[in-house]
């Protein structure tokens, strides 16, 4: 659609990446996999039933080019994707530690022992005001992000990562546990960790501490052993310390793994989406497949239709300004995120075979046509209208047209055949209106039909229906009704004891062979309608 | 045995890996100097000696054809452990070089993050050598040269890690843990009673030294029993005499 172009030129200007296994080391992983699986059935069958039964070997190829088999089954996707923030995080951090212009820091009094630097919330914000000169809600933020990356843990609210502007105590992170890209917290660790911490608490540990430390010992079970015994020796290695730095040592640790493995409800700032297949820190090698790529890009880009940036930028701007309440980041829908309550009424509000959509799905039909169209819910209620104005054909047309696009490529003869009998022939039962030249292109390839024979007519009908039809429906009685009947749910406010029930009570979802028959039945019903309205017309025509 | 050998050894690793965390996470805070430095370096040392030797061990024992089943069970746990050892000291002495790189001592002004440690680390670095005290006798740029070799020691535990892993073909999935869930529990009391010169605790030695204590309070419910009927006896006696005087 022409609406998306307009983004696709601003936004699309990086060349494309390479493929992750060149072709000459194609034999070497073959001959790798023999070996993998040659070992693989010498070994005797699986005692260890749950966790991450390796079922086919990965070849993982190091920066020097050396082959270490680890046997994971995880696609070769084994880097984050790149994290630039953290270089330049470190670097602010390290200045706050100048004696001169960095940071203020007094000693915290315990016990009768005084432990040194610690920073408070205020002197934070007010020194990075000053130093970057920015104002103080920015300057909120950016502390608030030093705290969520875990640089600087909290003292005395440790589960909650943010900063608090007031003199609320914070102490700053070794550089062994800062984050870093290459440097993922390993559950191995994770399961030290939480076997010390059951050393030190006796046993007790929190509620979701259990839960994840069961698991790990399902999971990690053939390294249970090195896991005791390392955290046993950690610990004893620990007292030999001072009693001031085991202290310290004990916050750094849980700070470290409040970031990395979060308590339910709260949100890790490390969390970054899908791991990437390359690595993204890696230079690429400049030869002649690199060099071959940048040229056909390049050449591509030189021949793209370009927009004015005043254009596209300006209709960016319209576009989020039409869509800034429909979008969850950006408000909260209604009732309630799922994602967050674990309550699905908002899904259930949002089918496509609901009977009464909400405000919120009735006000977008109204933004574009495509978009009336694109909901299911929405195409229903046009067809309605259309029905009621006996021109369904078009709809009927640009659905079938749909179905050709994006159907099984053995099915297109089939279909172009029927879609000919039904709209394109003359005297067909629902004869669509489109100009003598695209009807002359169409009949023609349909002689030998292919996805996009249709492409020329769907998009004329497309545009007549949106010129026409589309504010025609808007000030419909149809529109009108269901605009009135449309419901808006009211937020729900769930208390942490309902959330937590939530949570438990969570149900699996459909399937998707449910909405697949769903929409199959819908689809018969909806056939069924159009040799209706074809009777209706015979009758019509005998009269 | 064979067995006893290879479980002492990789007692001590253990130990060594334990010591040589504690001194990474150490490395670009305050409690950092030159001294941290160098006990990095032996405390390295240390444990690339005791990863050779184990290792020689364990491939010569697993290689052995004519073992049984169980011992073979047995070697196949104690090379998870060995392999787990390993992979955790790679990492962590991948991430010293990154942060020894990154944190050099010898700058005019050191930008050493003050995370409020302020001792020293010289006791966890003899608890790794096994040894009462520390002996310092480095040259000043300790860190550069310290940082070369740790490159180079890094692409030899490497090399090893890929030797091993071709060489010894052992199913880590399939290996089933002594220990359950909670077992670090039931050693606590050891733990507190242990100092800085015990090496390693195994678990015979706990499981040992709790039937010893039980078997104690037995001992002396029984001394009191006797001691009690000694005293009546006693009482008796006395009382036959003066009535009969």
């Amino acid at each position: 659609m022409s609406k998306h172009s307009k983004f696709q030129t601003a936004l699309c200007s990086r060349p494309p990446r390479r493929s992750t296994i060149t072709w000459a080391f194609l034999p070497l992983l073959h001959q790798a996999e023999v070996n993998a699986s040659a070992r693989r059935s010498t070994t005797s069958s699986s005692r260890h039933q749950s966790g991450s039964p390796p079922v086919g070997a990965h070849v993982h190829f190091e920066k020097t080019v050396k082959m270490t088999i680890k046997l994971i089954r995880d696609h070769g996707q084994h880097y984050r994707p790149r994290m630039a923030c953290l270089k330049k995080v470190e670097a602010l951090v390290i200045e706050m530690q100048d004696p001169k212009s960095g940071v203020k820091s007094f000693e915290q009094k315990r016990n009768a022992t005084s432990i040194p630097h610690v920073i408070a919330g205020q002197d934070i914000t007010a020194w990075i005001t000053s130093h970057m000169t920015v104002d103080a809600q920015e300057a909120q933020a950016l502390g608030t992000m030093l705290v969520a990356y875990g640089f600087i843990y909290p003292l005395q609210d440790p589960k909650t990562l943010i900063l608090r502007p007031d003199g609320s105590l914070y102490r700053c992170q070794t550089p062994y546990f800062w984050p870093a890209q290459k440097w993922k917290a390993q559950d191995t660790d994770y399961a030290i960790y939480l076997a010390k911490r059951n050393i030190r608490k006796k046993g007790i540990l929190d509620q979701y501490e259990q839960e994840r430390y069961r698991k790990l010992h399902k999971w990690l079970n053939h390294k249970w052993d090195f896991i005791v015994n390392q955290a046993k020796e950690q610990t004893r290695a620990g007292k030999a310390r001072m009693k001031s730095d085991r202290v310290v040592f004990s916050y750094q640790e849980r700070a470290y793994w409040i970031v990395h493995r979060p308590p339910p409800q709260t949100h890790s700032a490390m969390d970054y989406g899908v791991d990437r297949l390359i690595d993204p820190n890696a230079e690429e090698e400049k030869n002649s497949y690199y060099y071959r790529r940048i040229i056909i890009f390049r050449q591509q880009a030189i021949m793209r239709s370009k927009v004015k940036s005043t254009v596209s930028l300006g209709a960016l701007v319209k576009h989020t300004m039409t869509y800034q309440s429909h979008d969850p980041f950006l408000t909260p829908c209604l009732p309630s995120n799922p994602w967050q309550t674990d309550d699905d009424t908002y899904w259930a509000l949002n089918m496509p075979d609901v009977d009464l959509p909400t405000k919120m799905t009735v006000e977008r039909w109204s933004y574009g046509f495509y978009e009336l169209l694109r909901d299911p819910r929405g195409r229903a209620d046009f067809r309605l209208f259309l029905k009621k104005e006996f021109s369904g054909e078009n709809l009927a047309f640009w659905e079938a047209a749909e179905e050709l696009k994006w159907g099984a490529a053995s099915a297109i003869s089939e279909k172009a055949e029927t879609i000919f009998k039904t709209f394109l022939a003359p005297g067909a039962p629902c004869w669509i209106n489109i100009d003598g030249r695209t009807m002359g292109l169409t009949v023609k390839g349909l002689q030998h039909p292919h996805r996009h024979v249709l492409d020329a007519a769907q998009n004329h009908i497309f545009m007549l229906m949106k010129k026409d039809t589309f504010y025609r429906y808007l000030k419909s009685p149809v529109y009108k009704d269901i605009q009135k009947k449309a419901i808006s749910p009211a937020p729900h406010n769930f208390t942490d004891a309902q959330l937590e029930q939530n949570a438990r009570n969570r149900k699996p979802g459909l399937y998707p062979s449910v909405t697949w028959q769903r929409q199959q039945k819908e689809k018969v019903r909806t056939t069924t309608l159009i040799d209706i309205k074809k009777l209706m017309a015979n009758k019509l025509d005998r009269q | 045995m064979g067995k006893e050998e290879c479980k002492t050894m990789l007692d001590a690793l253990n130990k060594v890996t334990a010591c040589y965390r504690h001194l990474v996470s150490a490395l670009g805070s305050t409690s950092d100097s030159q001294n941290l430095r160098e006990e990095l370096k032996k405390t390295r040392k240390k444990a690339q000696e005791l990863a050779v030797a184990n290792r020689t061990k364990l491939t010569a024992l697993l290689k052995d054809k004519t073992i049984s089943n169980d011992d073979r069970a047995e070697y196949e746990r104690l090379w998870v452990l060995f392999t787990s050892s390993m992979e955790i000291l790679e990492v962590d002495m991948k991430r010293s070089l990154e942060i020894g790189q990154d944190f050099p001592l010898k700058v005019p002004t050191r930008h050493f993050i003050q995370t409020g440690m302020t001792g020293s680390t010289t006791t966890v670095a003899s608890r790794a050598m096994s040894v009462q005290n520390m002996k310092y006798e480095a040259d000043a740029n300790i860190d550069l040269t310290d940082l070369r070799d740790l490159e180079a020691e890094i692409a030899q535990v490497d090399q090893m890690m890929e030797d091993m892993e071709m060489k010894v073909q052992v199913a880590p999935w399939a290996v089933e843990a002594k220990q359950e869930a909670g077992a670090e529990l039931r050693s606590t009391a050891s733990i507190g009673n242990s100092s800085v010169g015990v090496i390693s605790l195994c678990e015979e030695e706990t499981k040992e030294r709790g039937s010893w204590t039980d078997g104690e309070a037995g001992l002396m419910r029984v001394f009191a029993g006797i001691i009690f009927t000694v005293v009546l006896l006693i009482a008796g006696i006395l009382g036959y005499l003066i009535i009969n005087l």
